[in-house]
């Protein structure tokens, strides 16, 4: 009985480390926000799935959705969700196109919090957001991720959102998932799955 | 002339104030002697469930969608979340009969005639037990007379809550339908304003 409690123990100790976040040190955040930006300025274009999780703490069960995500350079952006219903909504030339179960509709993305809005959104998929005027940035890592955690300047941003947490796999240089923390502690996460850089993506895919 | 003109505006003014103390009443509706004390609106009552619609606002010409959340927290309060497609706030009250409290509000969504008229909405939408004043019968309908001048109708074959009607009085302020198809639970949802362009609707989410 002692030895199972024992290892017991030991398994869930060792669980912990795995998962813990260690603070990079100074040399490691230089080095890894390089290899990030030098990455990201080699992307062209994304191409991925994704899985949307809501977490709200009154709920019992978390509300999921999924779809596909495709990005061009600069900032051409379609997010698309496939389930539990189609909704689209596609950022190009400073304006939003919405499509909603059919019903498509345009809006003007010209303000200031649209732009901030849409490069945190741009930035969170491909990873170059390390903006140190629009956040208060820390790195961490653990065993299997690299993890960047923003917390915004501006009022307007940190109303909505408290802190933003990008998560690198050690051995690629993209994000794999975002977690946008609100300021209630309930949260969005969002994984991507199947990405593919560089890929040639058919106009088609962004226009509404 | 004179005299004329002095008939017709007292006529008219008669007129008037007859036309405007006649209270609200339901065409073709008897009313009959009440026997049941509470009329239940069960859609929102299971505090065992999330439930999760997808929203359409028209709202004097403009369109927001999103997602809407409710969670029945216990015998009183319902906790409510609005959220756009992408998951964010936008809205997340905590409701009972007599307490609202604000637990988020979007900024450009800040604004007191948007809350009240949104707490007052929600309330009728969420709100289980409510107290029976009178009753009537029409065709296949018993309709029951509840406090602040609300009507629901009851539909006597399926025994599902079709309608409920909030009216000043005098006339109907809001509408809102209900399909479904058991006691527990609504497909869809539409609640429309009459004297405001404002329309809200429902509809189930399904996976």
């Amino acid at each position: 009985m002692k030895t199972k409690l024992l290892l017991l123990t030991i398994l869930l100790c060792s669980f912990k480390i795995s998962t813990q976040e260690i603070k990079m040190s100074a040399q490691e955040i230089a080095k890894f926000k390089e290899t990030v930006e030098s990455q990201s300025k080699s992307i062209k274009t994304i191409k991925t799935d994704f899985v949307q999780i809501k977490h709200m703490d009154f709920l019992t069960k978390d509300i999921e959705s999924s779809g596909k995500l495709n990005f061009k350079v600069p900032n051409t952006l379609s997010w698309q969700y496939t389930k539990p219903y189609q909704y689209s909504i596609i950022f190009k030339n400073n304006k939003v196109y919405i499509n909603d179960q059919g019903k498509k509709s345009t809006v003007d993305a010209k303000s200031k919090i649209f732009e901030k809005i849409n490069k945190l959104i741009v930035g969170s998929v491909s990873g170059n957001m390390f903006d140190d005027k629009e956040f208060d940035i820390s790195y961490f890592k653990t065993k299997q991720h690299y993890i960047a955690k923003l917390i915004p300047k501006t009022a307007a941003i940190k109303k909505m959102i408290k802190q933003i947490d990008l998560y690198f796999p050690l051995k690629e240089n993209t994000v794999s998932e975002v977690k946008l923390i609100e300021s209630s502690g309930d949260y969005t996460k969002i994984t991507f799955k199947n990405k593919i850089l560089n890929a040639k993506i058919d106009d088609a895919v962004f226009t509404n | 002339m004179q005299k004329l003109m002095m008939r017709y505006l007292l006529i008219s003014t008669f007129f008037c104030l007859f036309l405007s103390c006649k209270s609200y009443q339901i065409p073709d509706a008897v009313e009959v002697e009440n026997t049941l004390p509470v009329v239940q609106n069960q859609y929102f009552s299971d505090a065992s469930l999330d439930y999760v619609y997808k929203t359409h606002i028209e709202i004097y010409g403009n369109d927001m969608s999103g997602i809407f959340i409710v969670k029945r927290m216990n015998d009183s309060i319902h906790r409510m979340v609005l959220t756009t497609d992408f998951g964010n706030k936008l809205l997340d009250f905590e409701i009972s009969k007599n307490t609202f409290k604000v637990n988020y509000v979007f900024d450009k969504l800040d604004k007191k005639i948007i809350l009240n008229t949104l707490r007052d909405d929600f309330r009728t939408l969420l709100q289980v037990n409510n107290k029976v004043l009178k009753k009537y019968n029409r065709n296949n309908e018993t309709i029951y007379r509840t406090e602040n001048n609300q009507y629901y109708y009851i539909d006597l074959i399926t025994n599902n809550l079709n309608k409920i009607i909030k009216t000043n009085k005098r006339k109907e302020k809001v509408i809102f339908t209900f399909n479904s198809k058991k006691t527990t639970f609504a497909e869809n949802i539409s609640i429309q304003h009459h004297n405001i362009k404002l329309k809200i609707e429902f509809n189930q989410i399904i996976n």
